[in-house]
C-alpha cells in the first residue's frame, strides 16, 4: 500500500499490517502492546478526536475485537483527492483471561468507552482510573454483549417465571 | 464548611429524564460530580443481533425518543454502505427536508425542557405548541407522530403526498413569525441571559479533548458540523450557514441553537424549491430474506445534539453481528458535564445540563 501515513506506521512499530481501509479509511491491525503508542504517534499526527471505542465478539475466532475510530476536527470537507484520511485502528484480544491497556493516558473521552466495554463485554483494561459499572445493576455470569450470553434465555429465567399463589407473602 | 454528598437524580425538579449525578458538595459548591447513566439501558445493541435488518428500524428509533430520526438515518447509511445500496437523488432531497422537519422539532423540545427548568414556562408552553404543529406534518407524511419509521435502505417509504411542501412552507413560516416573541421574552430577556451567561463555561480545548461535538463545539466558535465535514444526503447541494458564538458558556449554547433552528427552516424553504422530480425508493431485496455481504462500515450524521456515528459489522448474515451507535450525548453526558459541573453551584446543574442537550437514552441505548 502507498499511503504516507501507512508507510510511516508500518516503519516506526513493529508487527503493524495495514488493510484495505472501510470506505476511505485507513485500517491498521496492531497487537495488543502497541494500541497505546500508536493512538500516542496518532494523535501526534493530528488525529486529535476519538469517535468510538467498539468491541465486536468473534467467538468462532476465540478472541475479541478492539475497534479504534481516529478521526480529527476541521471546518473543511474531510477526505477528496490526497485529503487526511480517517484511521480504523484494531487490535484482536483473546476471549480468555481478555485485557488490554488503557487508552485513556491519550484520548480523556476513551474512560466511559472503556468502562462500558469491560461492563458489556468483560475485558479489563490495565491501568484504567474508574472501571466500575456503567448502565448495569445486576451481576452476570457471562457478561451481557459476549456472543455465548443468551437473551431471550436469561429474560426466560428472569422475568417469564409468575410465582404461584400460595408462594406469594 | 461540611462536605456532603448530594444525590441529585430523577426526582429532582431540576433534573430532566431518567438520570442522575452524585454531587460531592460544599455548602451550594459542587466539588465533584459523578454522572450514573444506566437507567434506561435497554441493551438494543444486543437485541439489534437478533433481529433481521429490517426489523431493526423500529427498534432504532426508539433509542432516542427526542431526536428518532436521525437514529433511523444512522442506521439506513450503515445498512445502504454495507449492502451497497444507491439511493435516489430526489429521496436525498426528501430525507434532507424530513431530517430538517426533525431537527426543528427535537430543537423546540429541547428548548421546552430547558425553559421549562429554568421556570420560563410561557416560553415552554410555546415551544411544546410549536412542536405539535411539526409533530403533525410527521404524522400526515408518516402516520406517526414520535416515531416514524420513514427512512429505510434505498431511499424513504413513500412520496411527500400532494400539497404537502405547502404545508411545510405555511408551518414553518407561523412558527418563524414567533421568532421575535421568542427573543423578547426568553433569548434577549434579562431574567434569562443572566442566568445563563458565565455559566458552564468550557474552553474550546477543554472541549476537543473530551470528544465534544455539535452545540457544545459550536458555542466556542468551531465550525464543525458533519453535515458540512461529511455530506451525506442533500446538504452539499444547497447553501446555508454552519451558526457558532464564542464564549461556550450556557447561552451560547442555546443561541447556537436558536440559530440553527432558524438555519434549518431556511434550508428546508431551498431545499424544496431545489427539489427534482423522480424515484424516491430503490428497491431492495426481499426484506425478510436478505443477507448482507459480510464488512463493517462507519457512518456518521448530524444529529440535534451533534455527531451521531455508527458502527456497523455484518458476517454475512441475515442479522447484523455487531451494531455500536456513537451518541453525541456520550461524551457530553459523561465526560464533558461532570468536568463542567465542578465549581457550579446546585441550582445550575440542570441548566448546564440542559444546555449541553444531554439526553440519557441515548446515552444508555
Amino acid at each position: 500500500m502507498t499511503n504516507p501515513l501507512g508507510t510511516r506506521l508500518d516503519a516506526t512499530f513493529k508487527g503493524v499490517e495495514l488493510r484495505s481501509g472501510v470506505d476511505g479509511r485507513l485500517a491498521v491491525v496492531v497487537p495488543r502492546e502497541a494500541i497505546v503508542p500508536v493512538l500516542t504517534f496518532l494523535k501526534e499526527d493530528g488525529y486529535d478526536y476519538l469517535q468510538l471505542i467498539s468491541c465486536v465478539d468473534w467467538i468462532d475466532r476465540g478472541e475479541f475485537e478492539l475497534v479504534y475510530l481516529l478521526s480529527f476536527y476541521t471546518e473543511e470537507v474531510v477526505g477528496g483527492d490526497g485529503g487526511k484520511q480517517e484511521v480504523l485502528l484494531k487490535a484482536t484480544v483473546p476471549r480468555e483471561q481478555a485485557s488490554a491497556p488503557t487508552a485513556t493516558s491519550v484520548f480523556a473521552i476513551a474512560e466511559p468507552h472503556e468502562r462500558e466495554i469491560h461492563e458489556l463485554y468483560g475485558i479489563h483494561f490495565e491501568g484504567h482510573p474508574r472501571l466500575t459499572p456503567l448502565f448495569l445493576d445486576r451481576n452476570y455470569e457471562i457478561p451481557p454483549f459476549r456472543k455465548d450470553f443468551d437473551t431471550k434465555q436469561y429474560v426466560a429465567d428472569v422475568f417469564d417465571r409468575v410465582p404461584p399463589i400460595d408462594e406469594e407473602g | 464548611m461540611r462536605e456532603l454528598e448530594l444525590y441529585f437524580g430523577p426526582q429532582h425538579m431540576g433534573m430532566v429524564g431518567n438520570f442522575s449525578i452524585t454531587l460531592k458538595v460544599e455548602g451550594d459548591r459542587i466539588l465533584e460530580a459523578t454522572a450514573n447513566p444506566g437507567y434506561l439501558h435497554r441493551g438494543f445493541e444486543k437485541l439489534m443481533e437478533g433481529r433481521s435488518w429490517i426489523k431493526n428500524f423500529p427498534m432504532v428509533c426508539r433509542i432516542n425518543l427526542l431526536d428518532p430520526d436521525h437514529m433511523e438515518m444512522a442506521y439506513a447509511m450503515g445498512v445502504e454502505k454495507l449492502a451497497g445500496i444507491e439511493v435516489p437523488e430526489r429521496a436525498q432531497f426528501v430525507r434532507s427536508i424530513y431530517l430538517e422537519l426533525a431537527r426543528v422539532s427535537s430543537h423546540l423540545f429541547g428548548l421546552w425542557a430547558y425553559a421549562n427548568m429554568l421556570g420560563f414556562d410561557t416560553v415552554s408552553n410555546w415551544a411544546m405548541y410549536h412542536r405539535d404543529l411539526v409533530l403533525d406534518l410527521f404524522e400526515e407524511l408518516t402516520g406517526g407522530r414520535v416515531y416514524h419509521i420513514y427512512v429505510w435502505p434505498g431511499g424513504v417509504r413513500r412520496d411527500f403526498p400532494d400539497g404537502f411542501t405547502d404545508r411545510v412552507v405555511e408551518t414553518l413560516h407561523s412558527i418563524g413569525g414567533c421568532v421575535p416573541d421568542y427573543d423578547t421574552t426568553f433569548f434577549n430577556n434579562k431574567l434569562f441571559s443572566e442566568r445563563a451567561r458565565g455559566v458552564g463555561v468550557i474552553s474550546r480545548e477543554e472541549a476537543l479533548a473530551m470528544g465534544g461535538v455539535g452545540q457544545v463545539i459550536r458555542a466556542t466558535g468551531m465550525k464543525y458540523d458533519v453535515r458540512k465535514v461529511d455530506p451525506y444526503a442533500a446538504y452539499d447541494r444547497v447553501p446555508w450557514e454552519v451558526h457558532t458564538r464564542d464564549d461556550g458558556d450556557a447561552y451560547s449554547r442555546i443561541c447556537v441553537v436558536r440559530d440553527e433552528m432558524i438555519e434549518s427552516v431556511h434550508m428546508i424553504f431551498n431545499l424544496i424549491d431545489a427539489m427534482p422530480e423522480g424515484d424516491v425508493y430503490n428497491r431492495v431485496p426481499n426484506p425478510l430474506k436478505w443477507k448482507i455481504p459480510a464488512g463493517e462500515a462507519y457512518v456518521r450524521c448530524e444529529s440535534s445534539r451533534g455527531e451521531l456515528g455508527l458502527y456497523l459489522v455484518s458476517d454475512g448474515g441475515e442479522e447484523p453481528y455487531r451494531v455500536h451507535f456513537r451518541t453525541p450525548s456520550y461524551a457530553h453526558g459523561l465526560a464533558i458535564l461532570e468536568k463542567t459541573l465542578v465549581g457550579a453551584n446546585i441550582a445550575d446543574v440542570g441548566n448546564i445540563m440542559m444546555s449541553m442537550y444531554v439526553v440519557a437514552p441515548e446515552i444508555d441505548r
